[in-house]
């Protein structure tokens, strides 16, 4: 296993539209363990392949608090969509953000599971948000193209000035 | 995807409050009611919890910092120091178990705008388990102590058999004492119809101590004005008056008014008080703890110093004097003062209670009652002030006398006046002179 290097906005590259995964195959199982030990790690909620600069349609998910419910969602696609719901959202491409975004609050997916049979499951609550964040991903969009073009600004120069500093300023731990 | 826990906004807004204490010389009351505008009720409880904690072990914690950063973090990221330490006490003194602690924290530094130290934080936090820093014992006395050097120099100077227990008291957490009126119902009756788990303390009429405390809007018969929250080292004042109905009574310095409503319930219906204080924005809670209470007072803002200012010309027959001081007797229940007290300030402090004392004695009848009183527990700014007090005024004697034997066993005889240390049975640190006009 390893941690893969998480893009962070505005980086290009995490506008690349995803193409579909063809084989689940023993190289794309260990890319999504890779995944999994890279999102448990940040710590994050969800992670897309397109912010590990892998730009195939596949994303990993676990909401729980325990960390025990691992979801793998290999080219998804949105069957249904209901209701409405805000919830303040972060990414780990935008690290230190987090902003009211409206999703679909009920939503059935039909997708490839990590042994690349296709199943349907219906996603409500966190998981739902969880998961339209993450395909928004492999479309190359992000949290921040739903809010307003200042507040975008903003956030793209705070992590911008952040990345410049953060080579000089590198305290030790022994 | 990150989903924000409220885990991390406790942690972010703890952070932000301590800051402004350590960084900025805030006092935490300030920075705490602040904080609570904006933070959901549910979440004030562990804000206030880790504001407290962290400020307590200010010392320690700082040093186990240094034991695992090998250099400060630069003074703007002062912020990310003041996480560390909240991780570490969040690890070592509380019930928070440790990966909740850790990721909370961590996750604290992305709302504070500084994602960068996410990885430094999990590190640090993550080799203070591991390496067992919280058992090391430092050599440092400061940091053993948790007290500021100048501070543990004096309370040894002053206190020479009693200064650990001072020191230990002001790093404990305070009990929470209530006062019941006992002009409607006595201490006894009120903890027994309302199944309150506490200690009544002999001497101290109407003090309870809970056993474990609770929310203002809990506490039954607190609306109707019926009990207060106060200290029962405080508590003791008023009674010292030994003030009747129908006595002209000032009450100086009155804010927040907690001595104000108890010197009114032992009054009763013919109470002639006047309470001043300096600060208006204070005496507007004075004014709200009176009406809660159903009292009333002449409230004034004015200046104990200058009587010229405002007083009416008619004498008093007790002057109650609660001198603004360093309150070093009441560090457990303001942790901060530790932090932004400095000791040049003692001296400032013991000039301005000269001044008060000498200012305010014209205003007392022969034969009257000033009670002198402070929170702290330095002899500057205590037996100091009075021995140099009567020093100066023929006419003021030191009445020795205590009001009630009862409390003879929390007392420490000074020179002059009485000193009540902080954590004897549970009271808070308080000094008492009671002068006399010898008419």
């Amino acid at each position: 296993m390893a941690k893969l290097k998480i893009l962070e906005f505005p980086d290009p590259r995490l506008r690349k539209k995803a193409v579909p995964v063809e084989n689940v195959d023993a190289a794309l199982r260990q890319l999504v363990d890779d995944m999994f030990e890279t999102m448990y790690d940040a710590p994050g909620i969800g992670l897309a392949a397109t912010q590990v600069d892998v730009h195939r349609r596949l994303l990993v998910a676990d909401v729980s608090s325990e960390k025990n419910e691992p979801w793998v969602l290999i080219n998804p696609v949105i069957l249904e969509k209901d209701g409405t719901e805000v919830s303040e959202e972060g990414c780990l491409s935008v690290p230190g953000y987090y902003e009211a975004v409206e999703r679909a609050e009920h939503i059935r997916v039909r997708y490839l599971d990590r042994d690349g049979i296709e199943v349907e499951s219906e996603f409500e609550g966190l998981l739902a948000v969880c998961v339209q964040h993450e395909m928004d991903h492999l479309e190359g969009k992000l949290f921040v193209d739903y809010l307003s073009e200042a507040k975008r600004q903003r956030i793209r120069k705070r992590l911008e000035k952040d990345r410049r500093s953060r080579e000089e300023e590198r305290a030790t731990v022994f | 995807m990150t989903a924000l826990k409220s885990g991390a906004r406790t942690r972010a807004e703890a952070a932000r409050v301590i800051d402004a204490v350590v960084s900025d010389g805030r006092s935490l009351d300030w920075a705490l009611a602040r904080s609570d505008e904006k933070v959901a009720p549910a979440d004030r409880p562990v804000v206030h919890m880790l504001c407290y904690g962290v400020l307590r072990f200010h010392w320690l914690l700082r040093w186990q910092l240094a034991q695992l950063l090998d250099k400060p973090l630069k003074p703007r990221d002062s912020i990310v120091e003041t996480l560390l330490a909240i991780g570490f006490f969040q690890l070592s003194d509380t019930r928070i178990p440790d990966h909740a602690a850790v990721s909370t924290t961590v996750e604290a530094a992305r709302l504070l705008r500084r994602p960068r130290y996410a990885g430094l934080i999990n590190a640090v936090l993550r080799n203070y388990v591991r390496k067992n820093i919280s058992e090391l014992e430092p050599a440092d006395e400061e940091a053993r102590l948790n007290h500021p050097a100048w501070l543990i120099q004096r309370f040894r100077t002053d206190w020479p058999d009693h200064w650990r227990q001072i020191i230990e008291a002001n790093n404990d957490r305070a009990p929470m004492w209530l006062r019941i009126n006992t002009r409607q119902k006595s201490a006894l009756d009120y903890q027994t119809q309302n199944e309150i788990d506490g200690d009544l303390l002999a001497g101290v009429n109407g003090a309870l101590k809970l056993r474990r405390p609770m929310r203002v809007e809990e506490i039954p018969a607190f609306d109707k004005g019926q009990v207060s929250v106060q200290d029962a080292a405080a508590q003791l004042a008023a009674p010292w008056l030994l003030a009747r109905g129908g006595e002209r009574v000032l009450d100086a310095c009155a804010a927040p008014g907690g001595k104000t409503g108890h010197l009114l319930e032992l009054l009763g219906p013919n109470a002639h008080l006047t309470a001043i204080d300096s600060d208006s924005t204070r005496l507007e809670g004075v004014r709200q703890n009176l009406d809660r209470l159903g009292q009333t007072a002449t409230v004034l803002a004015a200046d104990a110093s200058k009587p010229g200012e405002w007083w009416d010309g008619k004498s008093f027959d007790r002057i109650l004097l609660d001198a603004p001081c360093s309150a070093s007797g009441v560090i457990r229940r303001h942790p901060d003062i530790k932090l932004l007290r400095r000791e040049s300030d003692i001296q400032t402090l013991a000039c301005r209670q000269g001044e008060m004392l000498a200012a305010l004695w014209p205003l007392l009848e022969p034969a009257g009652r000033l009670l002198y009183v402070t929170c702290s527990v330095l002899a500057e700014e205590n037996d100091a002030v009075i021995r140099k007090f009567l020093a100066a005024h023929g006419d003021a004697r030191e009445d020795r006398v205590l009001h009630d034997y009862n409390i003879r066993d929390l007392m420490h005889d000074k020179n002059s006046g009485f000193q009540v240390l902080p954590g004897t049975q549970g009271l808070d640190g308080f000094y008492f002179a009671c002068l006399e006009k010898v008419s």
